[in-house]
């Protein structure tokens, strides 16, 4: 198993570490409720460095051809994403954010457990060179509501990066104004010791110290799925509702999801809200049903401590994606009322 | 505890491999689980709860512990007549965070033979790894 090199400082933070993805990583510091409410109140910060982070080099026609946005006319210092690689199939292969370095060279993030699988995509499917970089640089995300009472503001539009700066007395390889919880912040990539200075500076500040449970809460109220539970190489972004893919350029994938748009789809990525109070949370695979069938499943689920109530996601059949509409969750022989909800929850 | 360790484990009860506690007064056992446990779980968001006057054996699943990470069953650590739930986790399951081993007792059992196969403190610190 692989450890963030910031695991010191999060002991002593009171991290608590868990398994995710092959990575032993932060999944809360005591209360992920408290974490979560955090970052919709104040703002936290959440080790990252599991995530997998590619240096591509080469063609920009061969890299966009990989790629389901359009990269060929994003600038220098944007980012391009929430993105996709897919198979000839149109499904995942991961969902991945690219940044555009320069006309020959971009960075890309992939989802942990997906890291080894992409960088041999790219080579089998590419002449394009890849260089890891995930073990040379830990990176962190800071976000929150009220995220510049914490933070210097930084000079950069959302989804926009800059390399190589200077921030709060650090040196960082990457900087951006991005995130996955829904709310305001950025992203440092740096030497897993200058990191280590900024967490301790930060917690004294006051930013909470927050794990990967809150990340997955925050991350289902926004709607925002996680690979290898929300989609994977059987699903397809049409399936999922989850637009990362251009038609009005070539990619790999793409007749696919052209044919797929021509004969419609049999399933659609919904949102479910249980109801105030509910306390028995729906589990992955547990069953959607109405009038005695099953209609739907659920694909990731939780507590959100901001809406008093279980919240998630899932697949219903397109015959029955009746947005708006009560339907059962079946848990453990229990039948939960939940109401069909679109995105995000919050 | 004389050492300072990552869990609590209290020397006045007994213990079960499935990480309950139980604390024996005469005929009544009051169970609940255990510090190592509920830290497993962590955030606690739900409980269900065993209807009194069920009787019940020895490993019986009777109530479940629900947090994010898994809804975990909780087993009788005795034959016996289930006597009284903790309503009040109904409201406030956090009590079991909060407390484990007092107000985030779980039920009641009255006991109907001398309970076997409970660990003492010592051996379910071994267990943990403590």
């Amino acid at each position: 198993m692989f450890s963030t090199k910031l695991r010191n400082v999060e002991e002593e933070l009171g991290g608590d570490f868990g398994e995710f993805a092959g990575w032993s990583m932060p999944m809360s510091y005591g209360s992920y409720l408290e974490e979560h409410l955090a970052v919709r109140n104040w703002a936290a910060f959440f080790d990252l460095s599991h995530m997998g982070r590619l240096m591509i080099r080469g063609k920009r026609a061969e890299f966009d051809y990989l790629v389901a946005k359009r990269t060929e006319d994003a600038n220098a210092g944007k980012m391009v994403g929430p993105t996709a690689f897919l198979t000839e199939r149109g499904t995942f292969v991961d969902d991945v954010m690219v940044y555009v370095v320069d006309g020959s060279s971009w960075l890309v993030v992939t989802n942990a457990v997906n890291r080894e699988k992409v960088i041999n995509w790219i080579r089998r499917n590419s002449g394009l060179e890849v260089e890891d970089l995930t073990f040379d640089y830990a990176m962190i995300a800071v976000q929150g509501r009220k995220v510049w009472d914490f933070m210097e503001k930084v000079e950069l539009q959302p989804l926009n990066f800059v390399l190589g700066k200077e921030y709060m007395g650090i040196k960082t390889f990457l900087l951006s104004r991005s995130g996955w919880t829904g709310e305001d912040g950025v992203e440092v990539w740096a030497k897993p010791e200058e990191i280590e200075h900024l967490l301790r500076f930060l917690k004294e500040r006051g930013v909470r110290p927050a794990g990967l449970i809150a990340r997955d809460s925050l991350r289902q109220e926004m709607g925002f799925v996680l690979y290898g539970e929300d989609i994977d190489e059987n699903t397809t972004p049409i399936e999922a509702r989850y637009w990362v893919f251009s038609m009005e350029k070539e990619f790999l994938g793409r007749e696919a999801l052209k044919e797929q748009l021509r004969s419609g789809v049999n399933k659609l990525r919904i949102g479910i809200k249980l109801k105030k109070g509910e306390r028995t949370i729906p589990r992955r695979d547990s069953k959607i049903m109405l009038e005695g069938q099953q209609v739907g499943v659920i694909t990731s689920s939780t507590y959100s401590p901001y809406l008093n109530r279980p919240i998630g996601m899932g697949y219903m059949n397109t015959s029955h994606f009746l947005l708006g509409y009560s339907v059962d969750v079946e848990v453990r022989g229990k039948r939960l009322e939940a109401k069909l909800s679109d995105f995000p929850l919050v | 505890m004389e050492r300072k360790s990552k869990y609590l484990v209290l020397k006045d009860r007994l213990y079960t491999d499935s990480d309950e506690w139980v604390k024996i007064d005469g005929d009544i056992a009051v169970v609940g689980i255990t510090d190592y446990a509920q830290k497993k779980l962590r955030d606690i968001i739900g409980v269900d709860l065993p209807k009194p006057d069920t009787r019940v054996k020895r490993g019986d699943p009777v109530a479940v512990v629900e947090s994010v990470k898994a809804a975990a069953d909780i087993y009788a650590p005795m034959d016996g007549i289930i006597s009284e739930a903790n309503e009040r986790l109904l409201d406030s399951p956090e009590l079991i965070n909060k407390d484990p081993y007092g107000e985030g007792w779980i039920f009641k059992v009255k006991l109907t033979e001398k309970p076997e196969g409970l660990l003492e403190a010592e051996k379910y610190m071994e267990k943990i790894g403590e």
